[in-house]
């Protein structure tokens, strides 16, 4: 039997609610119990906490630098340690709530989260914004691939001895190029196939687990707000 | 499957072929993430693209598309499409201390495409003269930086001196560099033809 699984739509309300009360409560006492939920929604769907983060490593610089700029003076006394504690604990925040992200991404395919935004945002902003994450998705691994094959035809013919503005001209005109051209033959393969505004999206549904969910969702906002 | 029991109701031509020039744009700035020049200014941080995107979904799409594509970048991001920098996603993302930069986004494409079409709708873009473009990508550059430096502080308990000091003196000086690529870009045959 499958195991049951949170819709798309509590995932993100929980998430939501979880970074107002994160927000509000950026104290220890308060990330503690935030840092506990995120734990036990990470010991639940069964990842490495080190593997689910390591794409955010470009995040530490910044991280590091906001204690560091805080605690140092241009005059005595110097270094203030004291200052580092309110970007300490906001730093720490950023990792509670880039672990939730994290989660949300690794437990839920695009193609749901797109019907989940076509549910959740009323009328036509809703579907052109789920339509077009999706189309992203699938555009997305053909651009990257466009873009590297391109910079290396430049690397081979010396293309790196130019200056840098020149460089990114020229990378740019042949890809917006192509891209233009792209969209022209996406809108007509679109229009040939009747996109509407009215499509069948895949099937989400609310189940006895989410009641649990939503529960925690309501209780940290209740936190947030009494 | 859900099932609808309703007539199809098709999307107009003019939203279809917008749309689809929306997603491939923002799936060109995903593209950008992944690209990187050296910085003749500062050696240490590279130039990225994404600035750049920025500018050009502004000038090519217009103040509301061109708005809408980083929006729909920004979704992209925090439902799990590898678009930011690094191959990060999520929710998360958005507010961790770089999230204002990557929110300013939207609002910059709009600000930037104001400027340049002088109204919410699309003008030729020979009509525009260089100062105006030159203009509303400084527009464009003040409000990314000025929302990185709001996201230092809120999202990252930066004070703003250690915002800017952290988020701008060293990236800036290479912003005159896009600018003047998309002065390059936008001036080519290929681009005014297409």
């Amino acid at each position: 039997m499958q195991r049951p699984r949170l819709d798309p739509r509590t995932k993100l309300a929980l998430q939501a609610a979880l970074a107002v009360a994160a927000f509000e409560h950026t104290t220890p006492r308060g990330l503690a119990v935030t840092t506990a939920l995120v734990g036990v929604a990470v010991l639940a769907v069964g990842v490495s906490p080190v593997g689910l983060l390591r794409p955010y490593v470009v995040l530490l610089p910044f991280l590091v630098a906001g204690p560091l700029f805080a605690v140092v003076r241009l005059r005595p006394p110097w270094l203030v340690l004291g200052d580092a504690v309110t970007p300490a604990l906001a730093g720490y925040r950023t990792v509670v709530l880039v672990t939730a992200g994290a989660l949300y991404v690794r437990t839920t395919p695009v193609r749901e989260s797109e019907a989940a935004i076509q549910r959740l945002l009323p009328g036509r902003v809703g579907r052109l914004l789920g339509i077009a994450v999706g189309l992203v998705f699938r555009f997305l691994p053909l651009v990257r691939r466009e873009l590297s094959a391109t910079r290396n035809a430049m690397r081979v013919r010396l293309g790196t001895e130019q200056p840098v503005h020149e460089r990114i001209s020229r990378l740019l005109i042949g890809t917006l190029t192509r891209t233009l051209r792209r969209a022209d033959r996406l809108g007509l393969a679109l229009r040939a196939r009747c996109l509407s505004w009215n499509p069948t999206l895949p099937e989400i549904r609310f189940s006895w687990v989410d009641a649990p969910g939503l529960l925690v969702a309501a209780a940290l906002v209740a936190w947030t707000v009494l | 499957m859900s099932t609808e029991f309703e007539s199809v109701d098709p999307v107009g031509e003019e939203v279809v072929g917008n749309l689809a020039r929306t997603a491939l744009f923002a799936a060109l700035m995903g593209g950008f993430a992944y690209v990187s020049f050296p910085n003749p200014f500062a050696p240490g941080i590279p130039v990225t693209l994404q600035v750049l995107g920025v500018f050009l979904a502004g000038i090519m799409l217009g103040p509301l598309w061109g708005g809408f594509s980083l929006v729909v970048y920004l979704v992209a991001g925090a439902v799990g499409v590898p678009v930011f920098a690094s191959g990060a996603t999520g929710l998360g993302t958005l507010l961790g201390p770089t999230g204002g930069y990557l929110l300013s986004y939207p609002v910059a494409a709009a600000a930037v495409g104001l400027v340049v079409h002088r109204g919410p709708t699309l003008r030729s873009l020979g009509d525009t003269s260089t100062a105006l473009l030159v203009g509303g990508m400084v527009l464009g550059t003040l409000v990314v930086y000025g929302g990185g430096v709001l996201g230092l502080v809120v999202f990252g308990g930066y004070g703003f001196a250690g915002a800017v000091s952290a988020g701008v003196v060293a990236f800036l000086p290479a912003e005159g560099l896009k600018i003047a690529a998309a002065v390059g870009i936008v001036r080519s045959d290929a681009i005014t033809a297409a």
